[in-house]
């Protein structure tokens, strides 16, 4: 080894021993570390004590609940998935001094129109508005209670709800069938969308009452409904609210 | 209702996922990966010098290098600022986790700053450091014999051994810089979640916009600080860099232009909400900043440059205009890709917005203390490490009639 190092230049030899240093100091300096320097858990009580430390600002829905009827009363509604919280702000300090301080209570329309204003994105179904149009001088609240978020009265029109649908199947082949031509709308659909829901065509001999080609409707194109993608239902090649349901 | 929020909530558009609203790779993510290019292009234009063999730029191969260093210190620093806990991240070299692209970052880093770097310009540097140091006073005198190591081989052999030893490294050092920047690009590139990102394509950009950055910053140093020493600009050397610069630039424009034409040729469910990205909130730093003024522009002028003969102080300054153009060009990209990434929902249906801060960690100016700490770096190694050859010749000259060589240490 010596004999193999005195070949080597100067230079090398002192870097090497730097490195070797470097190297010989990080893994004994890894080994010889207190075990409390590696010891986890001090960061995390630091963590846990400075997160502690902060002052709790929010003081969650089931403390408005002990007071407050229309906690309780929201837990019904659409709303039901909203803390008080975030309409009213937060409300420890409220919680602390009921009398003397009163958390924030959004009569504006804007607050409502946080989450409701017209947004093509938004699932269907999702009630929205357009604030211009819908109303324009009432306050949201005059009409609808937000702790019981309900339509004032049960709409009358699918596209109510189904705006989107309404309006792609208003340019689309099937502009002229009524939504109940294909969908059977318990009553109940309309009080409760989501508990009771409106059926989808389950048979393919239902689209074939105009489609197969034995019938006698002259207008919508004619397939053998026999042989053409027998093992599927119709609408799941052909969505029928499209224009290009074809 | 007044949360901080709100402000932000009013400029979301389309729908968004709620832990989408804030931005949270800010400002100084941005600036991690604009250092960390400068350090691999600045490297991968001293290599030229070393590997291969471009003789003109040979004057500013020492600047590069000690760029590249001021740069390479500096680079971890927004990493540190952004997590916290800066005392933690010697686990990282302590508990080794493989799997882990991001813990890997600490051996990528610490092998290119100690066996490329730092090597590199000890090698360089070595002959130099003995000569100083026999021609110098206390400190200086001390600081640059420590910095040799105490090693007083002057003879033909280690020199020799000293100039094999820089051409290896460099050699090993071109693989390594594209690691250590093709990484930061990898980082980005390999989160599928994101379709902005999640490109092979990504570390290759990188690293030619690194190159593009890296080789701008020193044609602008060798620019400012050639005049102020009282020396005229070679022309031949700016003129080679900035024909370097050219080509580099042209690579990375043509690698994105056909990462957008993939992108628009695949058109994956993504790409409605990336052209709104796009021609909503990237505009201005995409379109104008990133590909106009930072690619375009340059590009048009310095093929005017190689079209028509214009004299020395015109080329002088179109090459200074270029070179900023580009360098403002690069941190877009940079400010786009970490930025631009965040700014659309995974649902795809909506876009957020960022607000930066002005004050606190993550703020502007923390941001821009870190792009000027490079260059206080910078000009403390060139004040302790002088680049410039003609100056090591008047002290050689002078010194080393004066001191007596010293003898070697024994093997």
């Amino acid at each position: 080894m010596a004999n193999g190092l005195r070949g080597l230049p100067d230079s090398f030899l002192r870097v090497l021993v730097v490195f070797l240093v470097l190297i010989v100091a990080v893994i004994v300096i890894g080994g010889a570390l207190p075990t409390e320097f590696k010891d986890h858990s001090r960061h995390v009580q630091a963590t846990i004590a400075r997160e502690a430390a902060l002052p709790i600002r929010f003081a969650g829905s089931t403390e408005c609940g002990t007071c407050h009827d229309e906690a309780r009363l929201k837990q019904i509604g659409y709303h039901r998935n909203l803390s008080c919280e975030t309409c009213h702000g937060a409300a420890k300090a409220h919680t602390e001094n009921p009398v003397e301080v009163k958390p924030a209570a959004p009569r504006k329309r804007e607050s409502c129109a946080t989450c409701h204003h017209f947004d093509p994105s938004r699932p269907t179904g999702f009630a929205q508005i357009n604030p211009v149009m819908h109303f324009p001088r009432q306050a949201c609240i005059s009409c609808h209670d937000p702790h019981q978020a309900q339509p004032p009265s049960v709409p009358e029109e699918c596209s109510a709800c189904h705006a989107e649908i309404a309006r792609t199947k208003a340019v689309s082949p099937h502009a002229l069938l009524e939504c109940t031509e294909c969908h059977t709308v318990p009553a109940e659909h309309k009080v409760a969308p989501r508990i009771t829901r409106a059926s989808i065509p389950t048979e393919r001999g239902f689209c074939g009452k105009c489609h197969d080609k034995d019938t006698a409707t002259l207008q919508p194109p004619k397939i053998d409904i026999n042989t053409h993608g027998e093992k599927y239902l119709c609408w799941q090649c052909h969505y029928p609210h499209m224009p290009e349901v074809r | 209702m007044n949360h901080p929020w709100n402000d932000l909530l009013r400029q979301v558009q389309g729908y968004i996922y709620p832990n989408e609203i804030e931005i949270h790779w800010g400002m100084l993510v941005v600036v991690y990966p604009y250092l960390t290019g400068l350090v691999a292009g600045a490297f991968i234009l001293a290599s030229l010098v070393e590997v291969f063999n471009v003789r003109e730029v040979h004057a500013v191969y020492r600047l590069s290098l000690l760029t590249a260093l001021a740069f390479l210190l500096i680079a971890p620093l927004p990493l540190l600022l952004h997590l916290g806990r800066p005392e933690r991240s010697y686990e990282i070299f302590l508990t080794p986790n493989l799997s882990s692209a991001m813990a890997m970052f600490g051996f990528i880093y610490a092998w290119y700053l100690m066996v490329v770097l730092l090597l590199e310009i000890w090698f360089t540097y070595r002959k130099d450091l003995i000569t100083w140091a026999r021609a110098e006073r206390f400190p200086m005198r001390w600081v640059h014999r420590a910095l040799a190591l105490f090693s007083n081989d002057l003879s033909e052999r280690a020199l020799r051994f000293d100039r094999k030893a820089v051409k290896v490294i460099t050699v090993i050092g071109i693989p390594s810089a594209f690691l250590l920047h093709g990484y930061v690009g990898f980082i980005f590139g390999s989160i599928k979640a994101n379709p902005w990102w999640s490109s092979v394509l990504i570390p290759i950009v990188f690293l030619f916009s690194a190159i593009v950055s890296g080789i701008a910053l020193v044609l602008l140093l060798y620019m400012l600080i050639t005049p102020r020493r009282g020396e005229k600009i070679d022309m031949a050397c700016l003129d080679k860099i900035a024909s370097f610069l050219f080509y580099a630039v042209l690579v990375d424009f043509s690698l994105e232009l056909l990462d957008f034409i993939h992108r628009l040729y695949e058109s994956e469910e993504s790409i409605k909400i990336l052209s709104d990205l796009v021609m909503n909130k990237l505009f201005i730093s995409l379109v104008v900043i990133q590909v106009l003024l930072g690619m375009i522009v340059p590009l048009g002028v310095m093929v005017s440059i190689k079209l028509f003969h214009f004299n020395e102080e015109l080329r002088k300054l179109l090459y200074f205009l270029s070179a900023i153009l580009i360098q403002v060009g690069i941190f877009a990209t940079r400010w786009n890709v970490v930025v631009g990434g965040q700014m659309f929902s995974k649902s795809f249906r909506g876009l957020t917005t960022y607000k930066m801060e002005m004050t606190g960690v993550e703020g502007l100016f923390v941001s821009l203390a870190l792009l000027i700490a490079p260059f206080v770096v910078l000009a403390f190694l060139l004040w302790i490490l002088p680049p410039w050859e003609k100056k090591l010749a008047v002290v050689f000259s002078s010194g080393s009639q004066a001191v007596e060589p010293r003898g070697d240490i024994p093997a």
